[in-house]
């Protein structure tokens, strides 16, 4: 296993009280396999990814276990934490250009990735960064090196970004919004970049997004969170055949598809809970058509088969349809 | 068939850019010779990607930006030979919704004042029925009506786009422009909003342009779809009719990038040109597939009868594939689905 959280937990102190972002959330990543953390903005799914890359703000506190290739690692310094990212994982962020050094060009960002953790020379350190800006398919890899990052495209400074994250050669790659900001059809190259260096390196991939078609087309495994808990775990093309948590099926309804069809949109009423003042027991369940009494109690991410889990007391969902 | 509602007949905007010493350096072609029309009560979508030129040629419609050359007529009239005045009240019958509900409501009025000044700058009704207009367009979007005494930071965005909903159909207008209005917003709330937006052209009988680039929120709601790339429309045409049979290897590689239903092909490769050089001939030419000597050299002009295509090969390129839709979930998921029903209200 290349990285295994069980029962994370995040609290940040506001003036308000205490929010606990993450409350108590468990999966793990295989090398070589991508899972995908979906979810709405509040989920938490992006305070995961830092809490992994141990990137929490001093104000936030953490509980539970984060296991990266077997070694426990919320009881790191944050020096050796700085030292793991240089060398196990690495992160790439939805907006490259607030990540990348607007004074420095995009070969000299890598090479300085390079020299930091390999101790190559300037020199030596310049030709591998073109070398990577090539592998990361930068056409005209050479030329592009001397370029800033305010005279790449979007697209080319996620590149940048990529090749970057792979100088250190992680085991561990964390994508938060890789392709949030970027068109459609540069999306696309992008993703099946990520796929085909996954292919190519065995590294693990961990995909944040609340694109449920990036999900479908991209992930091996799926993790669906809300308001800071693990609402359904699945093989991805599982959860798409047989989805058995009601935000799920909200979730798979609520955005039109381009094949057209369904008059109205499966639309989840009201909005994501203040996580200051969370509802007692599911948290979904305020927007939930099959919530019932017993909803008042907060249901175990319980297994209905073998890697599928849904934290849901109607679940299996077939109950509810025989009903 | 009646007179279209809008009709833009060669609009051209360029935008100059200087460098930093002040020095031109040429000019952004952001519409470059757009001619579209919006028939009374339908709704056109304009798509493309970023830059492409459709928020400008929205601007454009309503003359909230100056075009270089071209005409708009709406509802007949020339909107460029209408005075300041005239333009003003104009207004009333054309509106724009904005991307951003959080930048385009102001902080400092409650939403019953955002909602009533339209209501007064247009004198649509006496200061004695303002509160109960007010009242009746928070319920026709979703909202309670004692919400207009709130503040906008009381609501969260969907909230928020709503209000800016209200305000926009204050004055009654005729025509709605929404430009990107639901990109902002989180994935179920979205759902919420395209529901209420399609609930009202319907009801309302409003003549809708959505500028969008959604393609699942433009095939759910569009009649007629114009694909605009580097400021020209390289295909347009009745929405079933383009996303059943794309005839733009442009439109054909968008549709083939919308992730969910399986990766069929490798997507087509490099970003688009920059609008400030763009290519010579056919501007899609740089990435298309299907490119020939013809298309470098000759710009294609957008031919057709209903559904239109600006592409040389159109009559040559092969059958596109067909959508495959992929719903794995099937039946028991449509069953599931039906427990969501939108009830309309969320305040």
């Amino acid at each position: 296993m290349v990285l295994e959280l069980r029962d994370l937990g995040v609290t940040f102190a506001t003036d308000r009280g205490p929010l606990r972002a993450v409350d108590g959330i468990s999966f793990s990543v295989e090398a070589g396999r991508t899972l995908a953390v979906v979810g709405e903005s509040g989920c938490g799914k992006s305070v995961t990814a830092l809490a992994t890359m141990g990137l929490l703000p001093p104000a936030a506190r953490l509980d539970g276990s984060i296991r990266l290739l077997g070694r426990e690692m919320t009881s790191l310094t944050p020096e050796e934490w700085r030292d793991r990212r240089g060398r196990d994982l690495a992160m790439i962020f939805q907006e490259p250009m607030t990540s990348l050094n607007p004074a420095f060009t995009a070969g000299d960002q890598v090479a300085e990735a390079l020299r930091v953790h390999e101790g190559l020379g300037r020199r030596a350190a310049f030709d591998r960064a073109v070398a990577l800006l090539d592998r990361v398919r930068i056409p005209d890899a050479a030329r592009r090196a001397r370029q800033y990052p305010h005279q790449l495209s979007g697209g080319m400074r996620q590149r940048v970004m990529i090749a970057m994250a792979l100088a250190c050669r992680p085991r561990l790659l964390i994508a938060d919004e890789p392709t949030t900001a970027l068109d459609v059809t540069v999306q696309a190259q992008i993703l099946a970049l990520l796929d085909e260096l996954k292919r190519e390196t065995g590294m693990a991939v961990v995909l944040i997004t609340h694109d449920l078609g990036v999900v479908a087309d991209h992930a091996d495994e799926v993790v669906v969170m809300y308001a800071g808990r693990v609402a359904e775990r699945a093989p991805a093309a599982r959860l798409f055949a047989r989805p058995e948590h009601p935000y799920t099926v909200g979730l798979l309804g609520a955005a039109p598809r381009i094949e057209g069809g369904a008059g109205r949109l499966a639309s989840i009423e009201g909005t994501v809970p203040d996580l200051l003042r969370p509802p007692e027991g599911c948290r979904f369940a305020p927007r939930c058509p099959f919530r019932g009494a017993d909803c008042a109690r907060q249901p175990p991410l319980a297994e209905i088969e073998p890697g599928h889990a849904a934290a849901c007391w109607r679940a299996p969902l077939d109950r509810v349809l025989a009903a | 068939m009646s007179e279209p509602l809008l009709e833009l007949r060669d609009l051209k905007r360029y935008f100059p850019v200087r460098d930093a010493l002040g020095r031109s350096r040429g000019a952004v072609r952001a519409v470059d010779g757009v001619s579209l029309s919006v028939a009374r009560g339908t709704v056109l979508a304009i798509v493309g990607e970023s830059g492409c030129g459709k928020s400008t040629l929205g601007r454009l419609a309503l003359r909230l930006i100056e075009p270089d050359s071209g005409s708009i007529r709406f509802d007949g009239e020339d909107l460029h030979a209408l005075s300041p005045a005239a333009l003003r009240a104009r207004r009333r019958d054309m509106q724009l919704i904005f991307q951003d509900p959080f930048a385009s409501l102001d902080p400092r009025m409650t939403v019953g004042a955002a909602i009533a000044e339209p209501l007064r700058l247009h004198r649509i009704v006496p200061r004695s029925g303002e509160a109960a207009r007010v009242a009746e367009l928070l319920e026709r979007v979703g909202l309670r009506p004692e919400s207009a005494r709130r503040w906008p930071h009381e609501f969260s965005g969907g909230q928020r786009q709503r209000v800016a909903i209200a305000r926009a159909l204050a004055s009654g207008p005729r025509l709605v422009i929404g430009d990107e209005p639901i990109s902002a917003l989180d994935v179920s709330v979205q759902a919420q909003v395209v529901n209420l937006l399609a609930d009202l052209i319907r009801d309302l009988g409003l003549t809708f342009v959505l500028i969008s680039h959604d393609l699942g929120v433009v095939r759910h709601i569009a009649d007629r779809v114009a694909v605009m790339y580097l400021g020209s429309i390289v295909e347009e045409g009745p929405a079933a009719d383009l996303f059943a049979a794309p005839r733009h290897p442009y439109t054909r590689a968008l549709l083939a990038a919308v992730p969910g239903r399986g990766i069929q092909a490798p997507p087509i490769e490099g970003d688009v040109p920059s609008p400030i050089a763009p290519p010579a001939g056919c501007r899609f030419h740089t990435r298309c597939p299907h490119a020939e000597a013809l298309c470098r050299e000759q710009a294609p002009a957008l031919v057709g009868g209903e559904h239109r295509a600006a592409c040389h090969l159109q009559d040559r390129l092969p059958p596109a594939p067909p959508l495959r839709d992929a719903e794995p979930g099937g039946d028991r998921l449509r069953r599931l689905q039906a427990f969501f029903q939108p009830a309309g209200t969320d305040a």
